[in-house]
């Protein structure tokens, strides 16, 4: 059954990306149009998109994926993204994109299950520990809709945010199961946290009024717009794949997501899942409506539906509604905007203050997993590859630098023992 | 006076901050949503748009490339590829007038962006 699912999304994603239907890249959309109007040859669209998203594949997807065990979109997604803009034009393109396509996606499951079980092979084996590097972010993602509110409206409401967050996390823990009748409904305390975080900057944003006047974007590309919508059944299709497959827990949207799923805490992986749906709203919206070009899990929302109802043929049937709602509603979404700058702005900030939390919790969580592979070696290697990293120039996007860092850790601890060198703790 | 505009997805204050910070009385800066900095360029109001974001190219250029052609745009810094000084300097002298990078590498590339600006103003 999932290789089956990872075959369909492979092959329909590398057929979108080839079609120029849809890209998972943002930063490849707005060039797909340069190519699709003749300003731009198939080979330099290839190299482009082969740039932007070979290094997020490696240095992003991979590592989240090995020290979870469940494949983050990226891996895939990426992929055909370079798979579909590879491929030849026309009729033949299709065929080659839909066949590499499913036979990647197939690969990568293959592959990253056989890098796990290799790796617990090893004499010494640091699985148990690599699963660590999530830790942090279980607790910690619920403080992001505060650290948002901090970006967008100083350190002051931030840290008023921060603490009420925190109180209505501790009241969750108090409080506990509410029983009525029969039933015990259980309040998730960072799942509290997260949605009176989010309700908070939400009303901070919503009293924003325009002062600009705003450009009408939905107007000024109406083409485009109705390119996407032309696409809507297709786009519907991959939306129901994704959903499937994130109902059946082998896929996450995020890496935040990703780490809830791993504990088996879902209905915290959508709370998150939908937040970070709500900060991507903006920047899909727009860059769709401007290039013609949507992307194929839409605004991100299949993956919190996915893990809010469980069931895989549920979740398809609505992830596919739910792309449909998506596109039909487009224009109104970017309308929304217009008159509320502020829900604009959040998007951003609400993405930055994504990345720099899971920049320090991965860090962390990158420490405290070598550490506990190997005492000492643990701290030593990964604070010094961070900061090697920062000196390069950082070549590997910082928040992926804990993870990696401990799956070299990982390895080397290995090879450190085949010398004789290393005596992994009792 | 070069007129720059930030516009992309992420560290906005920040790269107006260093903007202000390396070219003083010799910029002027102003942050905006990326759809309204890209119009600005279009319309004549600025004469640069930086903007960063996670790709360095897609929530940073997405409007700047809408408006203004990809002719007109470079992306100096990718995840894994951080900007390189001669790229910038040729993109400048190609006439490019939007920059994007990605938020990890927004000091070095801001740096050598405004350096170039002001050099092919001055």
């Amino acid at each position: 059954m999932k290789f089956i699912l990872i075959a369909l999304i492979g092959a329909l994603a590398a057929i979108m990306a080839n079609k120029e239907i849809a890209v998972f890249n943002d930063g490849l959309r707005p060039i797909l149009p340069e190519h699709a109007e003749g300003r731009m040859s198939r080979k330099e669209l290839a190299a482009t998109s082969f740039a932007m998203c070979f290094g997020l594949v490696i240095g992003f997807g991979i590592p989240f994926s090995l020290t979870a065990s469940i494949l983050l979109i990226h891996c895939i997604l990426l992929g055909t993204d370079i798979i579909g803009t590879f491929s030849p034009d026309g009729k033949k393109g299709l065929v080659i994109a839909g066949v590499v396509g499913a036979l990647y996606g197939i690969g990568i499951l293959v592959g990253l299950e056989g890098v796990v079980n290799a790796f617990k092979l090893l004499p010494v084996n640091f699985m148990g520990s690599l699963g660590q590097v999530g830790a942090p972010i279980v607790i910690a993602f619920a403080a992001f809709p505060a650290l948002a509110t901090g970006y967008q409206y100083g350190v002051k409401k931030g840290l008023f945010t921060l603490v009420i967050s925190l109180l209505a996390r501790q009241l969750a823990v108090v409080i506990g199961p509410i029983k009525i009748g029969t039933a015990a409904i259980t309040i998730n305390p960072e799942g509290a946290a997260l949605i009176v975080g989010m309700i908070i900057l939400i009303v901070f944003a919503m009293r924003e009024k325009s002062d600009e006047t705003a450009v009408d974007l939905a107007s000024l590309f109406s083409e485009r717009v109705k390119r996407i919508k032309a696409n809507a059944p297709l786009l519907m299709v991959m939306g129901a794949l994704i959903a499937g497959a994130a109902a059946y827990h082998i896929m996450a949207g995020d890496p935040i997501s990703l780490n809830l799923m791993k504990e088996g805490k879902y209905l915290d992986a959508g709370f998150a899942a939908l937040a970070r749906g709500i900060g991507f709203i903006p920047l899909i919206a727009s860059t769709a409506i401007a290039t013609g070009v949507y992307g194929p899990v839409g605004m991100t929302f299949v993956f919190a539906i996915a893990l809010f109802v469980g069931n895989p043929w549920l979740a398809a049937v609505l992830g596919a509604v739910c792309i449909g709602l998506e596109v039909l509603l487009l224009e109104k979404v970017a309308g929304f905007l217009d008159k509320f700058p502020g829900m604009r702005r959040s998007g951003e900030n609400i993405r930055n203050a994504m990345s720099k939390l899971l920049e320090v919790a991965l860090l962390v969580g990158g420490m405290n997993a070598a550490n506990a592979m190997a005492p000492g070696i643990g701290f030593y290697m990964v604070i010094g590859l961070y900061i090697l990293n920062e000196i390069a120039g950082k070549p590997v996007v910082r928040m992926a630098v804990g993870p990696i860092a401990a799956i070299l850790v990982g390895v080397l601890i290995n090879l450190l023992a085949l010398l004789g060198l290393f005596t992994p703790p009792a | 006076m070069v007129k720059v505009v930030i516009g992309g997805q992420i560290e906005k204050e920040n790269i107006a901050r260093l903007v202000r910070e390396l070219g003083g009385d010799q910029i002027q800066v102003e942050i905006k949503s990326d759809l309204q900095a890209a119009a600005d360029v279009k319309a004549g109001k600025a004469d640069y748009y930086l903007g960063a974001c996670h790709t360095g190219g897609g929530g940073a250029l997405s409007m700047a490339m809408a408006l203004l052609t990809r002719a007109k745009c470079a992306i100096v810094s990718m995840p894994g590829k951080p900007p390189q000084e001669a790229e910038i300097a040729r993109a400048v002298a190609e006439g490019r007038v939007a920059f994007g990078f990605t938020g990890d590498h927004y000091e070095k590339a801001v740096t050598h962006i405004v350096r170039e600006v002001l050099q092919a103003k001055g």
